[in-house]
């Protein structure tokens, strides 16, 4: 009889334990949206892409290794949260100066061609990925997403999502000025 | 490869199916034969007997009468012509089906499953007919396309004419769903050089300023702008909103850079609750409602006001002849922010008897906030607008807006008239003057 009424008891138990878990990961400040990254802090993947725009070389991993410290950006014209980031792109090319390459992804190029044209372009060089196979060895989730690569070729920051202001004054800016060069 | 083994294991697996599916078919025996056998054994089995002498005679003669009586009916029964054609179908279904599973299975794969076909969305698809979809209405206007190509066509003729020149920005800026793109920033600059102080070009430089992560430049342009507008310009709410959106979001205080900006006007930002001035007109609560109300979070207090509005407003439409009733919704309307809400009721009230100036002055303020920025005057409003004028003619909202009426209709004699009378009205230290001077000049 006694482990009969420890099975009334069970369903009960399960519930303190769920709501337990709930109520720890709403205080605790857990993120759950966060997946992390396993790319910070090794070689940036290769990039291999052909160019968007009709005439350009196609990127390869020779714009990772300019010596320079280099933002890359996943986009595609059909991601809202990407038209949200662009103006903020545009302001890190031109007046901060950041040399920012740019991927179409899973985009048809004549559509991120004119997205680009609508928006205004910051990329130094932008290629396409169609069918998302190159962004797979870069761990993309989806779009947006925004690598910053050292000098040395290494990722150092991975956002997985539209990069706000105050990811540009607390992360990318203090981290270039910091040891970027 | 991989492919080559799945086929393999498909196979093997309807090979293992099939056989003894075929195999029963191939080897069924009759039953009669079994049943013979058995009586054949069970005759000799008497006669063993009868020989050995544990059987008398009349005994197995009656074994061996009844032996053959049943294989007379055995034999009877099997007389049943040829199989029923129900049978045929229980023969045959199970091998089909065991070679129809792996060949449809077969057909999907190649039709969607193999690697090589391309994902949906990059299919090359037939043109869509470039005229309107079907089912938009015709009357819909022109589209955004058709605005945003017909406004750069004006700029061809006038490159420099900073009206066309932020109209074309704020119809980019509405194609960009609100994200203030590169040509229009350009477009505005443009426009801002040719009219210092545009308050439309000054609102969304300072917009593409806060989503391009600048909220400190974004705020200064706008809290300028806000310092230098005229108290009950049309822009003046939806700018303090996104001062206020701004500022919390960047966790910047607005009187941190400006630390003479006054505090907005009460109605925008403080619930009404708060004061009792404008809220002469309002629906009174009872003393339960006050106290609910003083425990109520300001959403909560704001949405309990909007549900007593709410409530007047449907009393109002069940006993619509109660003018008195249609001032008080109007004032509520106006005081909570709903200006077209506020206009209509204004318009019931004045059917069931003509309103005096301040109402009407009220009135065509919740007009004139209805106006989008850099649209002239809607044609209610410049009636509303010239009634106020006959009773008040020295009103500076009625000079301003029916001065901008008159512009726009390409009368601009009659606009500089009535600018330059409410310009003789201002105090000279009125910080409107200047943008007022300049529209003054465009007129003349």
């Amino acid at each position: 009889m006694k482990s009969n009424r420890f099975l009334y008891v069970l369903p009960l138990l399960m519930l303190a334990i769920l709501a337990g878990f709930f109520g720890w990961s709403l205080v605790s400040g857990r993120d759950p949206a966060s997946i992390g990254s396993a790319l910070v802090g090794r070689p940036a993947p290769t990039l291999k892409a052909p160019a968007l725009r009709p005439g350009e070389a196609a990127l390869t991993d020779a714009l990772l290794q300019s010596g320079k410290p280099v933002l890359v950006n996943f986009f595609a014209s059909w991601c809202t949260p990407c038209l949200a980031e662009q103006p903020l792109l545009e302001r890190l090319a031109k007046k901060d100066g950041i040399t920012i390459i740019g991927v179409a992804w899973k985009n048809k190029p004549e559509e991120a061609r004119a997205w680009l044209e609508r928006l205004g372009d910051p990329f130094v060089a932008v290629g396409y990925d169609l069918d998302g196979k190159m962004a797979v060895d870069w761990g993309l989730s989806g779009v947006p997403e925004t690598f910053l690569i050292d000098a040395r070729g290494i990722v150092r920051l991975h956002f997985r999502a539209p990069i706000l202001e105050k990811d540009v004054t607390d992360r990318i800016l203090p981290l270039l000025r910091a040891g970027g060069s | 490869m991989l492919e080559f083994l799945l086929a393999l294991l498909t196979a093997g697996t309807v090979g293992v199916l099939l056989i003894p599916l075929l195999r029963t078919r191939l080897t069924a025996t009759s039953r009669l034969d079994n049943d013979l056998a058995i009586y054949r054994d069970q005759l000799a089995e008497v006669e063993r007997e009868r020989a050995a002498g544990s059987l008398s005679g009349p005994d197995a003669e009656a074994a061996r009468t009844e032996i053959e009586r049943r294989i007379l009916t055995a034999a009877d029964k099997d007389s049943t012509p040829a199989p029923k054609p129900a049978a045929a179908l229980h023969r045959f279904l199970p091998p089909v089906l065991c070679l129809l599973v792996p060949a449809f299975a077969l057909g999907l794969y190649l039709q969607i499953g193999q690697p090589g076909v391309p994902s949906a969305p990059f299919i090359p698809q037939p043109k869509a007919p470039t005229g309107a979809p079907p089912g938009t209405p015709r009357d819909a206007g022109p589209s955004l396309d058709q605005q945003i190509a017909s406004a750069r066509e004006r700029l061809k003729q006038a490159p420099d004419d900073p009206e066309t020149l932020s109209a074309l920005g704020e119809l980019l800026t509405q194609q960009a769903q609100g994200v203030v793109p590169q040509p229009a920033v350009d477009a505005f600059q443009r426009a801002l050089k040719k009219q210092p102080g545009d308050p439309r070009a000054l609102f969304y430089l300072g917009l593409h300023e806060a989503q391009a992560g600048d909220s400190k430049a974004a705020l200064t342009r706008w809290l300028d702008l806000e310092a230098r507008s005229p108290e009950g310009a049309p822009w003046l709410p939806m700018l303090r909103a996104e001062i206020d959106r701004v500022a919390k979001q960047a966790k910047i205080d607005p009187l941190s850079i400006n630390p003479d900006r006054k505090p907005p006007s009460v109605a925008a930002t403080r619930p009404p609750m708060a004061t009792s001035s404008p809220m002469a007109g309002m629906p009174q609560p009872t003393e339960e409602e006050r106290e609910a109300m003083a425990k109520m979070s300001p959403q909560e207090r704001q949405q309990a006001i909007r549900g007593m509005v709410d409530r007047l407003d449907e009393k109002m439409r069940a006993s619509p002849d109660d003018r008195d009733g249609w001032l008080r919704l109007a004032n509520a309307r106006r005081v909570l922010g709903e200006p077209q809400k506020a206009a209509e009721a204004y318009a019931k009230a004045d059917a069931l008897g003509p309103l005096e100036s301040k109402q009407l002055a009220d009135w065509a303020e919740a007009e004139i906030r209805q106006i989008q920025p850099g649209t002239p005057p809607s044609p209610q409003a410049v009636s509303v607008l010239k009634r106020l004028e006959v009773a008040d003619p020295d009103n500076a909202l009625a000079l301003f807006y029916l001065g901008a009426a008159s512009f726009a209709q390409g009368d601009k004699s009659d606009a500089a008239r009535r600018w330059k009378k409410l310009l003789a009205l201002l105090p000279p230290d009125a910080p409107i003057r200047a943008m007022l001077e300049e529209k003054i000049k465009q007129a003349e």
